[in-house]
């Protein structure tokens, strides 16, 4: 009785809901080919299908976008999802068995019992890092008419700790002849969320300046200044105040137009580049055992042209133990993701390709995975 | 005002212009200051609206806006469409209803025709409590007991159900205030009528309150569609369609928002954030505004 008032609204909702679950398209060839695609020729030949789920760092957000993009457009059946949740969070979701690999800017820790869990994980087969993406982290400001800033990792680690705390010091006017720094307060930003890019610039900061950066390399920022979420937080901070500086990931610093300072290891100021930090990504030692691919940077590096500040994100993978299915899709999405191709074409975006013998290795890893 | 009426005229005309006047004065500083509070009250909703909309509208007439999902598309690519998390968010929501409401109505008819005593002050309590929980602790709590205790995966249904307990303790209060609105009188005539009580309200009470408790699913409805943080715990994103809630990634509009926030830098997800904020915001409003028009049309006739 009553009821029959709102036959015609039920009705229009059930017709509008099928109408709109009915003309739904994942396909977006036609309008992928946007601003900056960077598929140099991938025609990757193996494609599984099926879905696989990823979280970790967010440092390799944009990389693995692109490259998932790409992946994708070419495979049709497949899905990868990653989700930027940050390397802590990826390696406790993968622990738990919710992803199926993670993206991690340290590799894992045995001291605080992640290499057991991720064993645990992989039905009893060991976990294995394997290096993917590389990226340098930019020491980025924001400075009226300073188009030029050189740095040593002495001075950057003093301004981070607050002991420098005018642009005018005496420390950077040493560095930096002719050029005009204002007489005003430092502010310096660092990511409020737990992050790997933070444990990464304190690990060069300590290696390189260990008198002035006494503290252990962790997750969280002991330093000075003002915590802002994510790297997207840092960089718009230093992009909206005047006279502030941070450490982010070059992908960052370039997309919001911020300065990026020249770092003097010992060996003169050099300029950050894809040239200059494929340099010391060529310098860094393999440390790790068989097919865990642990890299091993040196901050200190005197190397003419090399600049120091990197990162490098793993992707943290079961060796064995996963679904065969899933199995054939991630050594797929892998293999792609580590070929010259795949690597060459993220310097546009602000990360460095592998070097060649660090990439062979990783392939060789993955095709061990079973 | 109330002035004693058998007092001289002439002084209590003195008497009440005196007055008048100093109250005619704090009643102007009165509507003076009410309006501005109204002003600031309205001031940043107008310019939340108008941001979302100058910022958002553009890409809501896109061809692919509606139709096509996010696969194949970074934040650095133009393209695309929020079709997945609208479908995502809807799906969730239908859920999360299909779960709540008879649950809701249940609880509800309980406490208004049948409960009395101690047990029943007992629910009204424990509504009151659900009422005032945080969305992320009942995203936590969920998360406990689906992934932790359970071991099952993070699945848009265990969204659906964080969800669940947001929305119960809405449709409980509204659904109870429309069935105390009905007459007592109804009931009695049933009873009179030799009409057993599940009957009358099956046949009476329910029908006559109608209106008001669709509006009220409405309203929680339109309220859970926006949750982000069961979303952020329990329901991770994907770019592509997905139709199934209990298996793989189910995007939604909250975190399809969340995830080109990270590059604002960037021009095509900057354009992006904003046309979902609006599309978020249009498909709540659009509910709102059913349950509206449904309490309005849907009245019983006396």
């Amino acid at each position: 009785m009553k009821l029959t008032r709102f036959s015609p609204v039920v009705a229009a909702l059930a017709v509008g809901s099928l109408l709109l679950t009915a003309c739904g398209s994942d396909n977006n060839s036609t309008t992928g080919s946007g601003t900056d695609k960077t598929t140099g020729a991938s025609t990757a030949a193996a494609c599984a299908s099926g879905t696989l789920n990823a979280e970790g760092s967010s440092a390799q957000q944009n990389a693995i976008d692109e490259v998932i993009a790409n992946f994708t457009s070419d495979c049709a059946d497949a899905t990868i999802n990653y989700n930027p949740t940050g390397s802590g969070a990826g390696i406790e979701q993968f622990t738990a068995g919710q992803v199926d690999f993670a993206g991690s800017d340290s590799a894992l820790n045995a001291d605080k019992g992640e290499v057991e869990k991720a064993k645990a994980r992989c039905q009893g087969n060991d976990a294995w890092n394997l290096p993917m993406v590389t990226g340098p982290i930019s020491v980025a400001y924001n400075v009226e008419g300073l188009d030029k800033l050189v740095l040593t990792p002495d001075v950057t680690a003093r301004i981070m700790k607050g002991d420098i705390k005018k642009w005018d010091d005496k420390a950077i006017a040493a560095l930096n002849q002719g050029a005009t720094l204002p007489s005003a307060a430092i502010k310096v930003f660092f990511r409020s969320d737990e992050s790997g890019t933070t444990e990464n610039f304190q690990k060069y900061l300590a290696a390189a300046a260990p008198k002035v950066w006494t503290d252990e390399p962790s997750k969280s920022w002991p330093g000075a200044g003002e915590g802002r979420e994510k790297s997207s937080g840092v960089s718009e901070g230093v992009k909206s105040t005047p006279n502030s500086v941070t450490y982010v990931e070059w992908s960052y610093a370039k997309d919001n137009g911020l300065g990026v300072s020249q770092i003097d290891n010992g060996a003169g100021p050099v300029e950050l580049s894809g040239a200059s930090v494929g340099k010391a990504v060529a310098a860094a030692q393999p440390d790790g055992t068989g097919n865990d691919l642990r890299l091993k940077l040196d901050y200190t590096t005197k190397e003419a042209g090399a600049y120091p500040i990197l990162l490098v994100t793993y992707e943290v993978v079961c060796s064995k133990g996963l679904d065969a299915g899933k199995t054939t899709l991630l050594k797929d999405f892998l293999t792609n993701f580590a070929s010259p191709e795949t690597q060459g074409g993220l310097e546009e975006i602000g990360y460095a390709p592998l070097p060649a013998e660090v990439s062979s290795k990783v392939q060789t890893a993955i095709k061990a995975i079973s | 005002m109330a002035v004693v009426t058998s007092s001289p005229p002439a002084p209590t005309k003195r008497l009440l212009e005196s007055e008048s006047a100093g109250r005619r004065a704090r009643n102007r500083l009165a509507t003076v200051l009410m309006a501005a509070c109204l002003l600031i009250a309205m001031l940043p909703l107008i310019w939340i609206l108008w941001t979302v909309v100058s910022r958002g509208a553009g890409l809501l007439g896109d061809s692919t806006w509606w139709t096509n999902s996010q696969r194949g598309i970074t934040s650095r690519r133009v393209g695309g469409g929020a079709y997945h998390a609208i479908v995502g968010t809807l799906v969730m929501a239908l859920m999360t209803a299909v779960i709540s409401v008879p649950i809701a109505i249940g609880t509800a008819i309980y406490l208004v025709e049948y409960g009395r005593g101690r047990f029943a002050k007992l629910v009204t309590f424990m509504v009151d409590v659900l009422t005032g929980i945080p969305s992320i602790v009942a995203a936590l709590f969920i998360y406990a007991l689906w992934v932790t205790a359970f071991g099952f995966q993070r699945v848009s249904f265990a969204v659906s159900l964080a969800l669940v307990l947001l929305m119960v303790p809405v449709v409980v209060r509204s659904t109870e205030e429309m069935l105390r609105l009905v007459p007592r009188d109804l009931r009695e005539a049933s009873y009179a009528l030799g009409v057993p009580r599940w009957k009358t309200i099956v046949k009476v009470v329910l029908p006559t309150a109608f209106s008001g408790i669709v509006t009220g699913i409405m309203l929680g409805l339109a309220r859970v569609m926006g949750e982000t943080a069961p979303l952020l715990i329990l329901g991770p994103y994907t770019s592509s369609i997905n139709l199934n809630p209990f298996d793989g990634n189910m995007a939604a509009l909250p975190t399809f928002i969340n995830q080109d926030r990270n590059n604002q830098a960037l021009d095509p997800a900057f354009d992006r954030v904003w046309a979902a904020a609006l599309t978020l915001i249009l498909i709540v409003m659009v509910l709102s505004v059913l349950g509206r028009l449904l309490s309005r049309f849907g009245t019983v006739k006396k």
